[in-house]
């Protein structure tokens, strides 16, 4: 039997990053003080590198997270100063809802008017005007004439009807004036 | 930091503009609903014309008068033959609200107590002289379109009138 031959460098690579864990490799390595020497070199070194490259790269998230937060921060919490901004800013957050809400409440609004029971405007304003031949003569429901004595006398023609109430100062009253 | 974006309270910005919104919706709604009850008041639209009366050698009635001139030239006015227009004034009377009606004789003021029937006004109207002495306190029950024409025979065959009609 022949003394196994001396792992090469590409060997030597590839066992170190695991991608050639063949048992006569490694028996070759156990019996080579030289490989085996490279073989941990080659594996500390490799260490070294990962992690450098993992400390870096969680240097790298904690920036980029705290930069992303800042900005969300920014954009939640608005550097509102004033009343107007306040307000400006809210409705620039809500505009939708501020949207929705308006256009319910028309539609609300517009059932209420729709559906309400009662008189309408112009059923609370007119009043029928019948053609005087259906109207009746004005009536007299009270009459007081302090001072005076009064006439009532009824006038109708074919534009309207009307009552005339006459009033003529006591004799005493008509020296005053 | 992942930790605080799950528990940023998201869900309360969402939920408590909506319920605000709906109360909006509510206030608009009534406001606008609102002004519509004050509206259904009933009223009616009334004109009242002030105007003097004496005789003279010629006949003249006053163009404003047009629409009273057949009655006026019937008895009992056709004891005069001159009328003037004094003052002119159209007024929405509110039910049983007391209007004043601005007079250059006197003054005087309009009360509707209630449409009759769609088609009447029933009006209280009472009217003071210059000197503020009580001429007439009277409530009549008028159609709409029609006259109570209040006259207060003054000496020297003069008369102060006043003419009411309501639609």
């Amino acid at each position: 039997m022949s003394r196994p031959s001396t792992p090469s460098d590409l060997e030597l690579m590839a066992h170190a990053d695991g991608e050639h864990d063949d048992p006569e490799l490694a028996a070759r390595f156990d019996g080579d003080a030289d490989a085996r020497a490279k073989l941990d070199a080659i594996q500390q070194l490799g260490e070294l590198v990962r992690g450098h490259l993992e400390l870096s790269a969680d240097d790298v998230h904690d920036a980029k997270f705290a930069a992303m937060w800042r900005r969300i921060d920014g954009q939640l919490v608005a550097p509102a100063t004033g009343l107007w901004s306040r307000v400006s800013a809210w409705f620039d957050r809500y505009r939708s809802h501020v949207i929705t809400g308006a256009i319910s409440a028309g539609a609300v609004a517009a059932l209420a008017l729709v559906l309400r029971p009662g008189t309408t405007d112009l059923a609370a304003h007119a009043i029928d005007v019948r053609p005087v031949a259906q109207r009746a003569a004005p009536e007299i429901d009270s009459l007081e004439t302090p001072g005076g004595s009064s006439t009532v006398i009824s006038l109708a023609d074919d534009d309207s009807n009307a009552a005339v109430i006459w009033v003529t100062p006591d004799e005493s009253d008509a020296e005053e004036i | 930091m992942i930790e605080r974006a799950v528990h940023r309270p998201a869900t309360d910005r969402v939920r408590r503009p909506r319920r605000s919104l709906a109360v909006l919706a509510l206030a608009i709604a009534a406001a606008l609903a609102a002004p519509r009850l004050g509206r259904a008041d009933v009223t009616a639209e009334c004109d009242f014309i002030e105007f003097s009366a004496t005789s003279g050698d010629k006949p003249a009635i006053d163009g404003e008068l047009q629409q009273l001139e057949k009655k006026l030239k019937k008895p009992p006015f056709s004891t005069w033959n001159q009328f003037k227009l004094l003052a002119r004034s159209h007024k929405a009377l509110a039910k049983k609200k007391p209007e004043p009606i601005s007079l250059k004789n006197g003054s005087a003021t309009a009360t509707l107590v209630e449409i009759v029937d769609k088609s009447k006004v029933r009006l209280t109207v009472t009217m003071d002289d210059a000197k503020g002495k009580q001429v007439a306190n009277n409530t009549a029950t008028v159609e709409a379109g029609d006259y109570v024409i209040y006259v207060h025979s003054l000496p020297r065959n003069e008369g102060h009138l006043l003419s009411v009609s309501c639609k």
